[in-house]
């Protein structure tokens, strides 16, 4: 159980410790000079926060790979889009500060050359390459972390593929300069990451769009509550048939002209299916366009499916020591996965599981839930009611499941109350390895 | 983290801003462009000027004094010093392999500009 963490945490420490890499040879290239007075030290500086800003977005595409299975070591997709994401952010911070660093530097030769040095004749292609790459980048990330307030989905990803071009003019901005570092060194270490982030984003266009996604079709709808539905889906071909494992997700793009939205978008969604079931089972809740439209989608549609991705649970069957769960809403949908799964296998587990939800009308799947804790040896299920109880109270935590400091915790629902079970079980003593949290709302 | 990015981007456009504004505030000194008022120079005076300790160069048609400039320069000092004391358009030009310098460190000479140059 511990060791998933610990390799997790060992993969995003690499890919630091790699951003650091330029940094170093950056060093190496570096004297007294560079530190001779408080122009200089700026000016050095300037150049730093170039070259570490430059790395950390490079890292950032390189880690947009999504290629199935790399993602196991950082703990899963989510966890590895949100390296990704503090990638961005620190590179956005580093870049924004290189040029003023640099403007500032210049000041003790006069105080008009500030001005010219952020905005010389534009005849000067390294300095405007660069500057486009910076606008581009703020206009990419700006909706990331909501500037101007929360985009759709699909309205973000068309505006965050401008980080395509950006890397382009920052990249024509460094080796226009290459003064980054000792001569030759600069060119082969910037080629290197560069490699990494095109590879990753050639990846992603061709790989993951063509050869990594699979053909199903849609073989049956259930209604699970009036906004959320649970398709059923058949491999066109069984022998392309996924290999996944219970809590894992996929990206699915529903192909069919008469959806009101989302045809031909890709949405990454749960599966609720067991592993040892022929077909996938996924359900999904009215959350936004694409996912109200799929409500209505009808049985013969075609889809393709990517993955599958996600390490929400580090082994699929067995439990290897005691585990409380606590879903909220939709966020049932994994640990859904994981009952029908243990099920399947005849297996005991030592399982609490907590459902949060509304009201009884909202709890999704309670009979089948209720059929499934009690089929399986040693599992037991609590529901938690909004309306009657308030937020989930510590006390709520530890007088339905005495034992909590003893078992692995999962966690996977709206964000609120993910975050207030985690504030709860930290108060309580858990360590954070022994948490395991899932997040579906991926911005 | 949303707040930090936040901040931090208002905090960039704050700063340019203020480099604007305070550039287009300070009164440009009318001599400085008044190349006419400068003493002028032959190559001769500028060649006795050829040591770290005194610096000059001539460099299109400008004599300039860069002692002071020397150690600031990215490059160690015996890159420059081989140009003092003399016409140095081509180091200027060319940084010794190929490359000009960017219009930004052109626009840095001009507070180390001493005279013009005469045959």
């Amino acid at each position: 159980m511990r060791r998933p963490m610990i390799s997790a945490r060992l993969a995003r420490g690499l890919v630091w410790a790699l951003a650091l890499v330029p940094v170093v040879f950056f060093s190496i290239g570096l004297g007294a000079k560079d530190f001779s007075s408080a122009s200089s030290i700026l000016n050095t500086l300037g150049r730093l926060t170039g070259v570490l800003g430059l790395a950390l977005l490079l890292l950032a595409a390189a880690l947009s790979a999504r290629v199935p299975g790399f993602d196991q070591p950082f703990g899963g997709l989510t966890k590895l889009w949100h390296t990704h994401h503090l990638f961005g952010a620190a590179a956005l911070l580093m870049l924004l500060a290189h040029p003023l660093l640099l403007a500032l530097a210049s000041a003790t030769h006069g105080h008009q050359l500030p001005v010219k040095v952020l905005f010389p004749p534009l005849s000067d292609t390294a300095t405007w390459s660069g500057w486009a790459a910076l606008l581009l980048m703020m206009v990419f990330l700006a909706p990331s972390f909501s500037f101007f307030g929360s985009p759709m989905y699909e309205r973000w990803k068309r505006i965050h593929a401008l980080a395509g071009p950006a890397i382009i003019l920052a990249l024509v901005h460094t080796f226009l300069f290459s003064r980054t570092m000792p001569v030759n060194l600069d060119t082969a270490i910037w080629t290197l990451f560069a490699l990494l982030g095109v590879g990753a984003v050639a990846w992603r266009l061709i790989f993951s769009r063509r050869a990594g996604r699979v053909t199903h079709t849609i073989v049956d709808v259930q209604a699970v509550a009036n906004n959320v539905v649970e398709l059923t889906l058949q491999p066109a071909r069984p022998e392309r048939r996924l290999n996944y494992q219970a809590g894992n997700f996929v990206y699915m793009t529903p192909l069919d002209k008469s959806l009101a939205a989302g045809h031909g978008e890709e949405h990454p969604y749960t599966l609720s299916s067991s592993p040892t079931e022929p077909n996938l089972r996924i359900a999904i809740k009215d959350l936004g366009d694409a996912s109200r439209a799929i409500q209505s989608v009808t049985p013969g549609t075609t889809v393709k499916i990517e993955g599958p991705y996600g390490r929400f649970f580090p082994t699929s069957g067995e439990t290897s020591s005691p585990e409380l769960w606590v879903a909220g809403g939709i966020g049932i949908t994994p640990f859904l996965a994981r009952l029908r799964h243990l099920r399947a296998l005849k297996q005991a587990a030592d399982i609490h599981l907590i459902y949060a939800v509304q009201d009884e009308a909202r709890a999704l799947y309670a009979d089948e839930l209720r059929e499934l804790a009690n089929a399986i040896p040693d599992t037991r299920l609590t529901f938690h009611y909004f309306y009657k109880e308030g937020p989930i109270s510590a006390d709520f935590l530890t007088t339905t499941c005495p034992d909590l400091d003893q078992r692995e915790v999962f966690i996977c629902g709206p964000l609120p109350l993910n975050k207030l079970v985690q504030e709860h079980l930290r108060r309580i003593g858990l360590p954070y390895s022994r948490i395991h949290t899932e997040e579906f709302e991926l911005l | 983290m949303k707040k930090l990015m936040f901040a931090s981007f208002i905090a960039f456009w704050a700063a340019v801003g203020t480099l604007l504004a305070m550039q287009a505030l300070t009164p440009t000194p009318a001599a400085a462009d008044d190349t006419e008022a400068l003493p002028e120079f032959t190559l001769a005076d500028i060649a006795e000027h050829d040591t770290l300790e005194s610096c000059w160069m001539a460099i299109e048609g400008k004599v300039y004094d860069f002692t002071d400039y020397i150690p600031e320069h990215p490059t160690p000092p015996f890159v420059m010093e081989q140009w003092c004391g003399r016409e140095a358009t081509e180091g200027m030009r060319t940084k010794g392999y190929g490359r000009d310098h960017t219009p930004a460190a052109w626009a840095m000479m001009e507070p180390y500009l001493i005279g013009t140059l005469v045959d």
